[in-house]
């Protein structure tokens, strides 16, 4: 049967681990041949008994592997694994004494016949077993009659140990989901990444579509939306094969990846096979590592530094782009306020800027070390809108993270260790932006409610010469960071938002990922 | 640059110009609520079953440019008391088409209420409005929502359908 069965599946490794699923009353035995021994003949050392299950797969196990071909190796070393299920038709009523040793514990399902289709399980016999005493067994009527009829086969089961092929992935469509979107059983869109990985990968393990998506699955690092495009050297991702029958060869992976690309949706320029160990990488890499985007923004209204006709068109100024470049609500580091100081009394526009630079040249006592006349100019810029006056009031509510000054350091620091110290960001030394993301209501339907620390990295902004109300934007942000949310503030649930640099509405009209930062696939373990 | 991010797009479909709110929601209306002439809000419906609670251009509150202040302590229940757990926003206040959400006070001592105008649970309250209630007056329809509502599927569908559309406020209002 077994010959059969591998025959018909035609796995390609060359050893295999068998394993015997034995009927529940050879524990029964075992154990009361174990008491009998140790009864008879006093110091007798229970460990040195073989378990049955051994001397099978030592005894069955050898002659097995001559009739299939393959040799035998222990599970531990070889991923393929047979199992053979074996039945006895006295199972059951042997068992029926265990009621009477320990009554306790079978008790619960022997009452409730419906739900439980068998009273006794592995672990429950087990259980019975270790407290009981030969004693008690016999009197039970465990004498160990031989048995009337003989064990049978009554199944096998072959399983190889799943097999991880490694990649990242471009992509390029700005409406592909990455896994397929179904809603009400119906295809939202005809195709997913997913599906365009599994296609050729399924055709060399003859899989169809169905098999396939049982089989394989789909492991990334992190994901996209689906009108967000993938760029740089793509997202990595891994797919795990269930049973395979073997590798695939490295030409038979280049020609998958020939394939994939073909869709011009989806490009994959190298597949490579890793071990179940190196996935770890990969999961990590979703939780710590940074990523860096591009967006192409619209200014939406005049900024409130802006010194135009309310009625002029909106156009994205130098001084926009110059503020958002220099923006930041986290200190310098010490080695550079040097450098920053000076750079603060050049700047002679007298934006926003002054404000967080501010911030930055504060000293260790949280005075402002600013000259007067510079922060003059900003306080007066700043009355002068009402967002402000509010804030001005309510100077004391140390929530606001764009309050004076101190507040800000304060707060920004505190929320900056934390952040830091929980989120384990892979570039401690210079966060730009923190920022206070709550859950976006496009995703708050399915994910609980909560406000998360986030850290802008990088950012810098570049105006676009053929369009002057639009501008380009490239940030590198901690891992779980909402840039579109970040971009248009998702009505102030995200804050400080990119709005609040500009003192403008902005809007994200289109959103890259440029890079993942993650080395992946893993390089290969050096040659020993 | 190749994939040059100004030719992924078509810069001259409008569609790519909507706001964030027109986006994602499909506004409607429900006016002179409780006989209130004027008394008009809007929901704004996400397609994933959560609402936004907002003021309709129409309702009379804009017609008054006193000084006022929000109140969301009704009676015996503290709005900003809201807390939800997990995926389910378990805890939330459960709301009816007549809870109010928060209370308008004037300066003149008059007030009145804002209903959130259908059933499901308050999940969160717009706390902008708490530090700077101006947004109400100046952002009704983004920054200024009053509270943000997530109901079952059928109640949010039923709901919709039975409201006011966009269209059909706007030629109700320009009568």
């Amino acid at each position: 049967m077994v010959k059969n069965v591998l025959a018909k599946k035609k796995y390609e490794c060359a050893t295999f681990a068998c394993a015997l699923s034995a009927p529940m009353a050879t524990l029964l035995r075992e154990r009361a041949i174990t008491l009998r021994l140790a009864e008879e003949f006093p110091g007798y050392d229970d460990k040195t008994l073989t378990a049955l299950k051994e001397a099978w797969k030592w005894s069955f196990g050898v002659q097995l592997a001559a009739q299939i071909n393959k040799t035998l190796d222990s599970g531990a070393v070889s991923p393929l694994l047979v199992t053979l299920n074996y039945d006895y038709a006295d199972d059951m009523q042997e068992l029926e004494i265990l009621k009477q040793v320990s009554p306790q514990l079978f008790e619960e399902r022997s009452k409730q016949k419906r739900r439980f289709v068998t009273e006794f399980t592995r672990r429950s016999v087990e259980q019975a077993l270790a407290t009981a005493s030969l004693a008690a067994l016999q009197a039970a009527g465990g004498g160990l009659p031989t048995a009337s009829v003989r064990a049978l086969c009554v199944g096998m089961v072959c399983a190889h140990a799943p097999m991880y092929l490694a990649g990242r992935y471009i992509k390029l469509s700005r409406n592909l989901p990455q896994s397929p979107w179904i809603l009400d059983k119906k295809r939202v869109l005809p195709s997913s990444v997913q599906e365009i990985i599994y296609k050729p990968l399924a055709d060399f393990y003859n899989m169809d579509e169905e098999e396939a998506d049982r089989r394989l699955k789909l492991i990334a690092a992190g994901r996209e939306d689906v009108d967000v495009r993938c760029l740089g050297e793509g997202r990595p991702f891994a797919v795990e094969i269930t049973d395979p029958t073997r590798q695939l060869t490295a030409d038979e992976l280049a020609k998958a990846c020939q394939l994939i690309s073909e869709s011009k949706e989806v490009i994959v320029k190298q597949i490579v096979p890793i071990t179940r160990e190196d996935l770890v990488q990969l999961k990590k890499g979703e939780e710590t590592k940074s990523k860096t985007y591009e967006a192409l923004c619209i200014k939406l209204s005049h900024s409130q530094f802006d010194d135009v006709s309310p009625d002029s068109p909106v156009k994205v100024t130098p001084e926009d782009i110059a503020r958002i470049n220099s923006f930041r609500n986290t200190p310098q580091n010490s080695q550079n306020s040097l450098n920053n100081k000076s750079n603060d009394h050049n700047d002679s526009n007298g934006d926003t800027s002054d404000e967080e630079n501010n911030a930055n040249t504060l000293d260790a006592n949280g005075d402002s070390l600013n000259a007067s006349p510079d922060s003059k100019t900003t306080k007066t810029d700043i009355q002068n809108t009402s967002e402000e006056n509010q804030m001005a009031k309510n100077s004391s509510d140390a929530k606001d993270i764009d309050a004076t000054p101190e507040k800000n350091y304060v707060q920004v620091a505190e929320a900056m260790d934390t952040s830091l110290n929980s989120e384990k960001c892979d570039n401690l030394s210079d966060v730009k932006i923190v920022i206070e993301q709550k859950t976006p209501i496009r995703v708050l339907h399915r994910r609980p409610l909560l406000t998360r620390t986030r850290q802008i990295l990088e950012l810098e902004a570049e105006a676009v010469p053929e369009h002057a109300q639009l501008f380009r934007l490239r940030a590198r942000t901690s891992a779980g960071t909402y840039v579109k949310e970040w971009a248009h503030g998702e009505l102030r649930r995200s804050r400080p938002a990119l709005r609040d640099v500009l003192r403008a509405r902005v809007d994200l009209l289109a959103l890259d990922v440029s890079a993942v930062h993650l080395a992946w696939p893993p390089p290969p373990p050096p040659p020993v | 640059m190749e994939y040059n991010i100004l030719d992924s797009i078509d810069l001259n479909d409008p569609a790519i110009y909507k706001s964030f709110t027109d986006r994602y929601f499909s506004k409607r209306y429900i006016l002179n609520v409780n006989g209130i002439e004027n008394n008009d809000i809007m929901l704004m419906f996400h397609s994933n079953r959560i609402t936004l609670l907002c003021l309709a251009p129409s309702h009379f509150f804009f017609k008054k440019k006193d000084k006022y202040t929000l109140n969301f302590n009704i009676g015996k229940i503290d709005r900003l008391s809201n807390k939800v757990k997990g995926k389910g926003k378990k805890g939330g206040q459960a709301l009816f088409p007549d809870s109010v959400i928060c209370k308008v006070e004037w300066s003149d001592g008059s007030s009145f209420g804002i209903p959130c105008g259908m059933r499901g649970t308050l999940v969160e309250i717009n706390e902008n409005l708490i530090k700077n209630p101006e947004l109400l007056q100046e952002m009704p329809d983004s920054d200024g929502f009053i509270a943000i509502m997530l109901s079952s599927i059928a109640i949010t569908d039923a709901t919709k359908n039975k409201l006011l559309t966009h269209e059909d406020y706007m030629k109700v209002v320009n009568v």
